[in-house]
């Protein structure tokens, strides 16, 4: 997967290029918008993160200029401004997500890996397994060790997301937005307790551990041997 | 006029007062006078005329005149003023005395006791005019008896000029009196304005005293001081603010500095790095939320947050809540329960947002084992959704302030809660009145409970 980074602030660009490359994403950075549409233009990216404030080229600039060579790529702003009407000029120009700073990482990832994914249609798999766990999407029953598995529609709702996305660190932001429809940073602890909760059922009277905690950041499953 | 000074404006109308009052006064006093004079030259004239009329009545016939000549001189010798004229019915002139006068036609030949009046040669004359027939009388003669009466114009000229004369002088030191009274009459307010202009910033503590001040400016004063109190109350906010987020941003600070220093003095096995690290991830993200809601709160104070408005089912957003909260309140044994519903027009995140940030905050006070209860009310033309829990009540005092940036009723719980930094409910606030809503507290005996009310749909 090869990304385009186009950030004019050299500290946040060199950690935003080692944070993805580190994920595993083969990443470009530039500095100025007319690099960023440059490098958009000649080579094949699946994504370009943007800094709307560049110099020369804005972001908007570059995004506009992409979409008029006929490139589909998708695009991920990122803005130190939070207006309305900023967002609503980015997602009308064609971009596809908005990150406004200052963000988390772990943010950054799950939004890269989202927008990745999208691109590809996603998995049809109605049954899903990992290690000694299988859920059964359509029946939404959990079995593990051929142990059936009691879970409350959340606590199922949570699973099939980390399943979904198995191996990416999720932020708690995250996974309060997808499974309890709270989309705004609450602080709350209620996360932990749901995955303390889902741990005690699936992970607790099992071995390998499936639910692992990335201090910090979120939470991920993922089983020992894909590691 | 618009632009003229108050002492300007009074010292001027002050004078145009005076003026008109003089004026009508004067012209009055003028008319008067004339009014006076032809009554008293009436009355000569009616006299004198009834005098002549009774010597020429023993007369027979015009010969006659002659004979009275000495007794018609008499009676004009007592007057100076006074000519006497008798024509005969042709118009033959009998008698004129001192001098002859040419009296109009019209005058001459109407005799009736009208008083008329010609002018001629600079001189003003009166006259009246009467025909005299006596039992004794061959034919009617006419008596014409004029009265000069010049002087009493030039009285009258004299009379107006110093008038006018008067009249400007009056003007001009009523003006300057007016200006007089006015500067000492607006005393008062320039000394008001001097206190206003030597207040500033630091000194809104400071009220103009009421005393010493005028009873039609002590509205002013009042209304004044009330707007200084306001300002204070705003200043001492916001100074109050800036000091929080000082502070607020200070602690974290403060601890990634200190932490990260002493992890650096010596050189550690990698998991020390890790947990510094970690730590370090752990005070940027509350920095970044308190940095969030501080922005969050700046758009509110500008209104730059502007809701989606869609209609909404309060009771569907508490049970949604209720949803991800249970998971807290079962570990803590809170019961959550709702009841009642209402329909409002607002933005789902932002609802979703200050109601949630109520039921933290009441989990957070909720002793275990107790009931946190919500309920949504519609009444006329509000919507009222209430957050009740038991638990300490709050005390009256911090009951209004608790939806300023970072109060806490308790400053004791300050550090206690690292990720609260007490802006939730300032938030919520900034949602209601986006919102058109209000939002207030009551708390007592073991009972607290957030209102938070919406214009109905």
């Amino acid at each position: 997967m090869k990304l385009l980074v186009a950030e004019d602030e050299p500290k946040i660009g060199t950690y935003l290029q080692q944070g993805l490359t580190e994920a595993g994403f083969n990443v470009d950075r530039v500095m100025t918008g007319t690099d960023a549409l440059q490098h958009a233009l000649s080579e094949a990216y699946d994504l370009l993160i943007l800094d709307v404030m560049m110099p020369g080229l804005d972001g908007w600039d570059v995004l506009r200029m992409v979409r008029a060579a006929g490139k589909d790529v998708p695009v991920l702003f990122l803005t130190a401004r939070d207006g309305v009407e900023d967002r609503v000029k980015g997602l009308e120009l064609g971009a596809d997500d908005y990150l406004v700073k200052p963000f988390a990482f772990s943010e950054l990832l799950a939004r890269v890996r989202t927008l990745l994914r999208r691109g590809n249609s996603s998995t049809t798999q109605t049954i899903m397994k990992i290690a000694d766990l299988e859920v059964d999407l359509l029946k939404r029953r959990a079995v593990r060790s051929g142990k059936r598995i009691d879970l409350t529609a959340k606590e199922f709702s949570l699973l099939e997301l980390l399943l979904r996305r198995r191996g990416e660190v999720l932020p708690k932001s995250l996974i309060a937005s997808q499974v309890w429809d709270m989309n705004f940073d609450s602080d709350t602890n209620v996360i932990e307790v749901a995955i303390r909760r889902l741990r005690a059922k699936i992970d607790d009277d099992f071995e390998p551990k499936l639910i692992h905690t990335a201090r910090g950041m979120g939470y991920m499953l993922d089983a020992p041997e894909s590691e | 006029m618009k632009h003229l000074s108050l002492t300007a404006r009074m010292s001027l109308m002050f004078m145009l007062a005076v003026i008109a009052v003089l004026t009508v006064a004067g012209l009055s006093f003028n008319e008067l006078s004339r009014h006076h004079f032809r009554m008293l030259d009436r009355q000569t004239l009616v006299e004198k005329l009834e005098s002549t009329q009774k010597i020429m009545s023993g007369t027979r016939g015009r010969a006659d005149i002659i004979k009275v000549q000495p007794q018609l001189n008499a009676l004009l010798g007592a007057h100076e003023d006074l000519a006497a004229i008798i024509l005969a019915n042709d118009g033959t002139v009998l008698f004129a005395e001192p001098r002859p006068f040419n009296v109009p036609e019209k005058y001459r030949l109407n005799p009736d006791h009208g008083m008329w009046e010609w002018q001629e040669g600079g001189h003003m004359y009166r006259g009246m005019t009467a025909q005299v027939i006596g039992p004794d009388q061959p034919e009617p003669l006419t008596a014409v008896l004029i009265l000069d009466v010049t002087n009493h114009m030039h009285f009258f000229e004299t009379l107006l000029r110093w008038f006018w004369i008067g009249l400007i002088i009056s003007a001009l030191i009523s003006a300057a009196l007016g200006w007089i009274v006015a500067r000492s009459g607006l005393r008062p307010l320039r000394q008001v304005t001097q206190v206003a202009t030597l207040m500033s910033a630091r000194s809104l503590k400071e009220r103009i005293p009421l005393e010493p001040v005028p009873l039609e400016l002590q509205q002013l004063v009042t209304s004044f001081n009330a707007m200084l109190a306001r300002l204070d109350d705003a200043f001492v906010r916001l100074s109050n603010f800036s000091a929080d987020i000082a502070h607020e941003l200070r602690t974290p600070v403060s601890n990634l500095m200190t932490h990260t220093e002493v992890v650096l003095t010596k050189k550690r096995n990698i998991e020390a790095y890790e947990e510094n690290l970690y730590s370090n991830l752990e005070d940027l993200k509350r920095m970044s939320r308190i940095i969030d809601e501080m922005l969050f709160l700046a758009k509110s104070d500008n209104g730059l947050i502007i809701p989606e408005l869609t209609r909404i089912e309060l009771s569907e957003v508490v049970a949604k809540l209720f949803e991800y909260y249970h998971l807290l309140a079962d570990e803590c044994g809170i019961h959550l329960t709702v009841s009642g519903s209402g329909n409002v027009l607002g933005d789902k995140l932002m609802l979703d947002r200050a109601i949630s940030n109520l039921l933290s905050n009441a989990l957070r006070y909720t002793p275990e084992g107790k009931t946190i209860s919500v309920t949504i009310r519609q009444t006329g033309n509000a919507v009222t959704l209430t957050v009740e829990n038991p638990g300490e009540a709050i005390k009256p005092e911090h009951l209004g302030k608790l939806f300023d940036r970072f109060y806490r009723a308790d400053p004791a719980r300050r550090e206690g809660n690292p990720s609260n930094a007490g802006l939730g409910l300032a938030i919520t606030r900034s949602i209601a009145e986006a919102h058109q809503g209000k939002i207030w507290c009551t708390s007592a005996n073991g009972w607290t409970a957030f209102h938070l009310e919406f214009p109905a749909l």
